[in-house]
């Protein structure tokens, strides 16, 4: 069986003042119908540029496919064209925003806005797709979803909105969702109530997902496989149990270490913790024949800065891009 | 001992709009009868949802919002009495590092006059004397010195923030109030940020009231631990006994419901239903009763006192503990 979604050595040009920079360097990976995979990195780092290009909703005239491939359920979507791109956004991929009171219009209504979805992409009648938004809406457990659907977004809290915009992505039961960071303007324990919706949804209706976030935390608890990006590159994929267990990467192991991580057994002698120091190269960095990390990293060699480095396998499913990511393990 | 600051029954109402022109005037308590220490040189984090009066009384002890009743000791000199020049003298003792970097510096002010703006107003020194303190001050938070210079949006967000931290120092106040200072920051740079913290607090001595809603950054920074929840603080406790012997339902709740990075580790779900009470028209009992997964009929009627429950300074407002 082929994947859901295969992408083959993709890149992304964005043009900005100066000049033409990589956002998204050679990157692939493919994803299984019922799977979840997640994308980890800091901001700047090219995650959300994949996810926009999935949808086909890279800014315009300022980006552009520059090489590589997008196949989705069999269909190349990178050369679909913009009739096709809008038959499949919302219906078969569609995507939960980070920021829901910004996402969401805020002259209609929540059943109104699900309803369109319905309206468009299923032909339903006005009332059938009314009807079809409040069992959605009472999906996602929204309290009393008859008498809500007809709330304008500002009348629900954060939670509600995000589970409506849930509920709106999840519409026309989507072979793939695309999460952008869907519970970091939450509270932790309406995260928790976000993140076992998903499951459930997730098991009921096999909608594959991909998670964009920089949570390791919420990484574990919610996929299976992991893509670490770093300046438009991919600088570590495999399981998400292996790379916790042995992260090969520098950076990875950066970002797991730097975390606070809540434990039962405590001393009163804290550690610092551990930093990656400085920040995300700045565009006009991306795309050098070199490690992009290697400023950041402690362990770098001249090697690092005069050649990317190549992909190393280090089992089936766990590869990282790092000239020596196998002999400082050892 | 005695305390740096010493909060006690502290109130903050704001009026609610009336519904008619002679309808009854209503309040959101959004802070409602609190009390703390913090102890100089240690660190009070209080944590809880949004909407749980964590930087509502944060502000109340900066003299940013007025308190509607109870006490506010610094230092043993009651601030909620200060008026005029006394409370300038107060707000170069109390300095706010705020949660968004982005907004919370003038972009159209170089860093060094940035850091330099509370030693304008709060303090009587030589223009010399100012330049002094802003290099050292740049030199402390990790900034270089050809970097005065520069405008905001130069800096990197973590930068920023560091703008922020050298002129929350720059005024040598007893109290620092970090209010969420690394939720907006890359997690990185958060790292970056939180040992700075820690840094210096041991290098001057500086008490900081914390308030997150980060549970991992909180076990990280903080000496002991409010918890709050619609206004109330529901646990009170040193570090220690909050982690190992949380006590209070929605203690429980908040912990469990952090995702942990180590599967053999985690917790139980505690998941709560529904959405926190209104809070104009507050319930009679305690306030966590409709979520609560353990209520009785006590916890509809009465509202929990917060005393000691188990040893000594471990504080709960439940029936149930």
């Amino acid at each position: 069986m082929s994947a859901l979604l295969e992408v083959n050595h993709l890149s992304i040009e964005l043009t900005t003042r100066d000049g033409v920079a990589p956002v998204i360097d050679d990157l692939s990976f493919d994803l299984n119908a019922g799977e979840t995979l997640s994308f980890v990195g800091e901001s700047g780092c090219g995650k959300s540029m994949t996810a926009l290009a999935l949808m086909g909703l890279l800014p315009e005239n300022i980006s552009r496919v520059s090489a590589g491939s997008i196949t989705f359920a069999g269909e190349t979507l990178n050369d679909a064209s913009e009739d096709r791109l809008r038959q499949i956004r919302g219906n078969d991929i569609s995507m939960i925003f980070q920021e829901p009171m910004t996402s969401l219009n805020p002259v209609f209504t929540i059943g109104e806005q699900i309803a369109e979805v319905l309206r468009t992409h299923q032909k339903l009648s006005r009332r059938a797709a009314w009807k079809q938004s409040v069992e959605l809406l009472n999906a996602v457990r929204i309290p009393q979803p008859e008498s809500r659907a007809a709330d304008y977004p500002f009348q629900m809290s954060g939670g509600q909105r995000q589970r409506a915009m849930i509920a709106m992505a999840l519409a026309c039961e989507p072979k793939l969702l695309i999460a952008d960071e869907p519970t970091t303007a939450l509270d932790v324990t309406v995260q928790a109530q976000i993140f076992d919706l998903l499951k459930d949804l997730r098991r009921q209706t096999g909608t594959a997902i991909i998670l964009i976030t920089h949570d390791m935390g919420a990484v574990a608890e919610m996929a299976e496989r992991m893509i670490v990006m770093y300046a438009g590159r991919k600088a570590e994929y495999g399981s998400v149990q292996q790379i916790i267990e042995k992260p090969r990467h520098p950076y990875t192991q950066g970002l797991i270490a730097c975390v606070p991580h809540i434990t039962a057994d405590l001393s009163n002698e804290r550690q610092d913790l551990l930093e990656v120091p400085g920040i995300v190269p700045s565009l006009k960095d991306f795309g050098k024949d070199q490690c992009l990390f290697a400023s950041r990293c402690e362990h770098r060699s001249s090697r690092c800065t005069q050649q990317r480095p190549e992909e190393h396998q280090f089992s089936s499913d766990h590869s990282a891009e790092c000239w020596h990511a196998v002999e400082y393990q050892e | 001992m005695t305390s740096l600051l010493d909060v006690q029954n502290l109130s903050v109402r704001f009026e609610v709009k009336r519904q008619s022109l002679f309808g009854k005037k209503s309040y959101l308590y959004a802070v409602d009868d609190i009390s703390f220490q913090i102890e100089r040189g240690k660190t009070l984090a209080i944590v809880g949802e949004s909407g749980s009066g964590k930087t509502t009384a944060a502000l109340a002890c900066a003299r940013l919002l007025d308190a509607h009743q109870g006490k506010i000791t610094l230092d043993g000199e009651n601030i909620l009495a200060k008026q005029g020049e006394a409370l300038r003298q107060i707000r170069s003792k109390v300095q706010f590092i705020f949660q968004d970097p982005y907004s919370s510096l003038n972009p159209r002010m170089r860093a060094e006059a940035i850091v330099a703006e509370p030693l304008n107003s709060l303090s009587h020194q030589t223009s010399k004397q100012k330049r002094e303190v802003v290099d050292q001050l740049f030199d402390a938070v990790g900034l270089r010195p050809e970097q005065k210079r520069l405008f905001p949006h130069q800096f990197s967000g973590g930068q920023r923030q560091r703008i922020g931290i050298a002129r929350a120092l720059a005024t040598k106040p007893e109290l620092i109030i970090c209010d969420e200072p690394v939720s907006a920051l890359d997690v990185a740079v958060q790292a970056q940020i939180l040992n700075l913290l820690r840094k210096l607090q041991r290098e001057f001595n500086l008490t900081y009231l914390f308030i997150s809603h980060d549970l991992g950054v909180v076990q990280h920074m903080s000496d002991n631990i409010a918890v709050m929840y619609m206004g109330k603080v529901v646990e009170y406790a040193d570090r220690q006994s909050l982690f190992q012997t949380p006590s209070h339902p929605y203690t429980n709740a908040l912990l469990s419901a952090v995702p942990g990075i180590d599967p053999g580790q985690r917790r139980q779900r505690v998941l709560l239903p529904g959405d926190p009470p209104d809070p104009v028209n507050l319930p009679a009992g305690c306030r966590f009763a409709s979520r609560c997964p353990i209520a009785v009929d006590q916890c509809f009627t009465d509202q929990p006192e917060l005393k000691a429950r188990q040893s000594g300074d471990h504080l709960i407002a439940c029936h149930l503990q």
